[in-house]
């Protein structure tokens, strides 16, 4: 009853708040991928870099930093302050693309309110949409990796006005499927 | 450049930054407002006033300023490269998909093909006559076209050291060449990697489509064994903005070495497996594990 309560109560009020508290989870998942992977945080061994400016003491209420205040202690049940519940959840989200209508299956492994993991499906759903295979001159490279904007020194980024429209829409609905 | 001045405003569903060397005259802020204005009066499938949701209704002839006939031009050659594939009656399909001026984003049933162009539009010069209602969408190339009127106006006004943004679709003018940092296709907080813009216009399409990256999703062809993927993110560097941001488009569409045979251009397409295919002239450099 209380699933379908909270999950009902989403989809009717899927608004312009409902987006923005989704981008903050998008947000803050893949921040939290590329910055706690592999790291277990202990209120007694901060990292260097962060003692200066905040008390060891101190949970921050800020979702800027969910693994400082979450993963203090292994708990069995979910704690009373745990907004969704642990698991991988998956959804389909559509977005408008220069081919047409597409479809994104997104994929997020949560944990104490974390998301720990995040994997995209491919869902070729345009029939217009081309295949293309290797047979050009100009350069290829096999293999390109994201590096982190703040670490590198650029004027200006370019990227699309349609970012992760799709990819936003199934982390909502992940969003209400999750909550506790 | 140093910059003297930046005119941050939101227009047409766009965040817009104009940094200029020198600050910007009020005058000239408020022609730039008035040039936007007027543009989306003409093309908004979005506005009900708007000059193409005339045609929308009933069809007839519109008549359109000057430039409308660079437009035309325009997507007349990539209807043709990209087998009409590339079209401005792409607008029937996009609200069929729900895409509507009601963003209602219910689709009307499915996938259903443009019409072609010759049975339904005459696009001759900036004199456009539809026999019948048509939707008629220039968003492929309409918001570079704007930037680079924008950038025409900056030019008239004495301004020769700009950089027009609206939200990606970028042109720069000046001595001095800019770092771009081109945006990472799932990860807005990274860059894959870097291109020198300078003098000419950049443009960015991205359908975030799948996963790539993960090695997991490989589809193979069976005839051949090789690896199979679609694009998922490009960018197009050219001389004026509205080609940079028409070709952007028709790279999802049609191999580089066809448009290149019509237009120059350096490219960088990346395709849902997580490589990337770049122009040998490209300036600037993709970022390797």
């Amino acid at each position: 009853m209380k699933d379908l309560e909270a999950g009902s109560a989403d989809t009717s009020t899927r608004s312009l708040t409902g987006k923005r508290v989704l981008h903050a989870l998008a947000a803050a998942s893949l921040l939290g991928v590329a910055g706690c992977a592999g790291t277990a945080p202990s209120p007694g061994s901060e990292p260097a870099g962060e003692a200066a400016s905040s008390a060891p003491a101190e949970a921050p209420a800020s979702s800027a930093a969910p693994e400082a205040s979450a993963g203090a202690e292994p708990t069995e049940a979910a704690p009373a302050d745990q907004t969704y519940e642990d698991g991988e959840f998956t959804q389909v989200g559509s977005y408008v693309s220069p081919g047409g209508t597409e479809e994104i299956g997104v994929s997020l492994t949560l944990e104490k309110d974390v998301v720990t993991a995040v994997t995209t499906e491919p869902m070729p759903s345009n029939p217009t949409a081309k295949l293309y295979q290797e047979r050009f001159s100009g350069g290829i490279q096999e293999e390109i990796v994201g590096k982190k904007l703040d670490e590198l020194k650029v004027d200006k980024v370019a990227g699309s006005s349609l970012t992760s429209g799709g990819f936003a829409e199934a982390t909502d609905l992940i969003k209400s499927e999750a909550k506790l | 450049m140093a910059v003297g001045g930046s005119f941050v405003f939101e227009a047409i569903g766009t965040r817009w930054q104009i940094d200029t060397a020198a600050p910007l005259e009020p005058e000239v802020r408020a022609a730039i407002a008035g040039l936007i204005e007027n543009y989306d009066a003409l093309y908004s499938r979005f506005r009900p006033d708007s000059a193409v949701a005339a045609l929308t209704a009933g069809g007839g002839r519109l008549e359109l300023p000057a430039h409308g006939a660079a437009l035309g031009r325009l997507y007349r050659r990539l209807y043709r490269l990209t087998d009409g594939s590339m079209s401005p009656l792409v607008g029937s399909v996009l609200e069929h998909s729900g895409y509507d001026a009601h963003y209602s984003f219910t689709p009307k049933g499915p996938p259903a093909p443009a019409r072609a162009w010759d049975a339904t539009l005459d696009w001759e010069g900036s004199v456009v006559t539809a026999a019948g209602p048509v939707t008629l969408d220039v968003g492929a190339a309409g918001k570079g076209q704007l930037v680079d009127l924008v950038g025409g106006l900056l030019t008239g006004a004495g301004h020769t050291e700009f950089l027009v943004d609206a939200s990606g679709d970028m042109l720069h003018s000046g001595t001095t060449a800019l770092t771009v940092g081109l945006e990472h296709p799932y990860d807005p907080t990274r860059a894959i990697g870097t291109v020198q813009l300078h003098g000419r216009a950049l443009c960015a399409s991205a359908s975030n489509r799948r996963s790539w990256g993960d090695g997991l999703h490989h589809v193979v062809d069976a005839r051949t064994g090789t690896s199979v993927s679609t694009v998922v993110a490009t960018w197009v560097l050219a001389a004026d903005t509205m080609t940079a941001d028409a070709l952007a488009t028709a790279l999802f569409l049609a191999e580089p070495d066809v448009l290149a045979g019509e237009f120059t251009f350096d490219f960088v397409q990346v395709f849902s497996d997580g490589h990337a295919r770049f122009s040998p002239t490209l300036n600037g450099a993709l970022f390797t594990p």
